[in-house]
């Protein structure tokens, strides 16, 4: 994939309204054909990238390049490309096919071949053909989450864009459209830019996703390089509950935390000069100390704390622990889980290799 | 009413009754005033006679004025729904430098007099050097009419999601087929309200029209006037047509409207 040229790229792009820098150069290349999801915290910047990129704002400086072309300021019914809206923005006036086709009757398609196109992509978003007549005012959420789509898609576009489409629906149905949307980019090779501020949805869908802060991209990467080797804490903590201690380097080159009173094995590589900062465990990183994993002899890294309560997860088992003025999240799968009552005393521990550790 | 007692419905009810009797017991007055022999009306009505109608329809003075409140009212109701449409889109719809004094500025011809108003507008047209007659009393009634319109109108705007234009242009549209085909088919409904009460609200208008249609004569212009000199049960069967006439718009209007509203 990586050979392929890009069909997007951006190029220091900017965005300011008045003193504020909404997108504060972001440079990106999309690969043609991939789903690339730009994920971030509302506020991020997002959601402006995303209209710049459609063409319904132009960029206060830096460059929109699509197939080597400069596009900044090529105005969004011009662009080759299509978003679905957060809203979807489907036209509450017509039914389900004169939505669907809109796009075909812009470009000036006669009504017999606009059907068959209308047909076709209803049948692709997984939508019965006895939904064209209906008006879309009268289709269930997850109806017309499909219609947007098929609109999107009977455009043709080179890159359909996503502005957070799925955020307002219920989890299963959510579940259920991530995976289509991801079949349906399958199936069809087009290249898909997804915006959310779901890092699941991110992991579920992409093929690469691009961590947003604060209008620049912190970490561009697949979703199993951002979730082992995130770049920074703000990038960690994105990705879901974590541990974190305020630890600082001693001069036998353990970290200790103050907190605790406790010291730890550093993982290998430490940041470059690194003195305080923060180390930071995954719950599912974390185990209790048993007679299995002290057999050889007392862990690395231990804390002691008190089992405050816990959170079944179905397949897992989540613990929180208290220690210090500090608490820990814990997680077991629920096969490997031994029966503990809330209050007992517990020493938690995790290999020095699994945990990381952020200058701050 | 579901959980009332059936004594407090029934109360409820009496009610609900005496204040429409109150309400609308002076129409039927003047649907009787007008039917009496007698030129001034006493009541009880000794004869009934239907000669007054029969001169109202025959007479040439109340025929014009008929015309003339017509051609206002169509005017006012035309223009009015033209200007109000963008300003309308420009009050709810879009965001722009001044968006604000607009909304504010938009709303003061409502909270004046209409009488200050109209003397207003008479001085006005005066040293403009622009003579009274009733296309002066369009412009007048406009003043008073395009804001009202203009929040009718507003309200439906408010009402869509303003992404369906951008999705619209997202999907190749041009401006044109934007307005075309989405626009004004989801402002429908709120302009043809507004063109209605346009209409309505300029047929009843006196007090614009009296400043400002010098010669020309609108219904209510020629019912003040016999007001004041010269009455004739034709007064009261006039304003009864008027009322009617009215009634007969504004069903007609509603109609239409529910036929919109489902088409959507």
């Amino acid at each position: 994939m990586a050979s392929a040229p890009p069909i997007l790229q951006l190029k220091d792009v900017k965005k300011s309204f008045g003193s504020l820098n909404a997108v504060d150069g972001v440079t990106l290349d999309i690969v043609e054909g991939e789903l690339f999801t730009i994920v971030g915290p509302s506020g991020s910047g997002k959601t402006t990238l995303i209209r710049m990129l459609v063409g319904m704002d132009k960029p206060t400086s830096g460059d929109i390049l699509l197939r080597g072309k400069r596009i900044n300021d090529v105005p969004a019914n011009q662009r080759p490309t299509c978003m679905v809206f957060q809203s979807l923005a489907l036209f509450p006036h017509m039914t389900v096919g004169e939505n669907v086709e809109y796009s075909a009757k812009c470009k000036g398609i006669p009504k017999k071949q606009r059907k068959e196109i209308g047909t076709r992509y209803l049948k692709l978003a997984h939508m019965p053909q006895s939904y064209y007549d209906k008006p879309v005012k009268k289709c269930s959420g997850g109806e017309r989450q499909r219609v947007a789509l098929a609109r999107a898609l009977a455009f043709e576009p080179e890159i359909l864009f996503f502005d957070e489409p799925l955020s307002a629906i219920d989890y299963r149905l959510r579940k259920t459209l991530e995976k289509e949307l991801k079949d349906i980019q399958r199936e069809t090779g087009k290249t898909f830019v997804y915006i959310t501020h779901s890092l699941e949805e991110a992991m579920v869908m992409s093929d690469r996703i691009g961590v947003m802060r604060d209008g620049k991209l912190a970490q561009i990467g697949s979703p199993s390089t951002i979730y082992t080797k995130p770049q920074d804490r703000f990038v960690t903590e994105f990705m879901g509950e974590v541990n974190t201690i305020p630890v600082s380097l001693a001069d036998d080159g353990r970290l200790v935390s103050a907190e605790l009173s406790a010291s730890f094995t550093p993982p290998d590589a430490l940041p470059g000069g690194f003195t305080s900062g923060v180390l930071i465990v995954r719950p599912e990183d974390m185990s209790f100390v048993n007679s299995a994993n002290s057999a050889n002899g007392a862990p690395e890294n231990q804390v002691e704390g008190e089992l405050f309560n816990e959170y079944l997860l179905g397949s897992r088992i989540q613990y929180q622990v208290r220690s210090a003025e500090m608490t820990f999240l814990i997680e077991e799968l629920r096969a490997d889980a031994v029966t503990r009552a809330l209050g007992d005393k517990v020493t938690l521990t995790w290999r020095a290799s699994d945990s990381m550790v952020f200058a701050e | 009413m579901g959980n009332l007692s059936p004594l407090a419905r029934r109360l409820l009810s009496s009610y609900i009754g005496v204040i429409l009797v109150i309400m609308y017991v002076p129409i039927v007055t003047v649907g009787l005033a007008s039917i009496s022999k007698s030129r001034f009306f006493i009541f009880p009505i000794r004869k009934t006679s239907t000669k007054w109608y029969e001169q109202t329809w025959s007479s040439l003075q109340i025929q014009d004025s008929f015309i003339t409140s017509l051609s206002v009212a169509a005017c006012v109701a035309l223009i009015s729904v033209i200007l109000a449409f963008f300003g309308a889109l420009a009050y709810a719809r879009y965001d722009w430098r001044g968006r604000s004094l607009f909304q504010q500025i938009l709303l003061i011809p409502i909270f004046f007099p209409q009488a200050v108003l109209g003397l207003a507008l008479q001085l006005w047209f005066n040293s403009l050097g622009i003579n009274m007659s009733w296309e002066a009393t369009v412009f007048a009634q406009m003043v008073w009419i395009v804001p009202i319109v203009t929040l009718i109108i507003a309200i439906q705007a408010f009402g869509y999601d303003a992404a369906v234009e951008e999705a619209a242009f997202d999907l190749g549209a041009s401006r044109w087929m934007i307005f075309r085909t989405i626009t004004l088919p989801l402002l429908g409904p709120g302009v043809f309200a507004g063109f209605l009460f346009a209409i309505l609200l300029s047929w009843g208008n006196f007090p614009l029209a009296y400043f400002t249609s010098g010669a020309d004569v609108t219904t209510p212009e020629w019912l003040y006037g016999k007001m004041i000199g010269g009455y004739t049960p034709m007064v009261p069967a006039v304003g009864l047509i008027t009322v009617l006439l009215g009634g007969i718009i504004l069903a007609v209007g509603l109609k239409i409207n529910g036929m919109l509203q489902r088409e959507q």
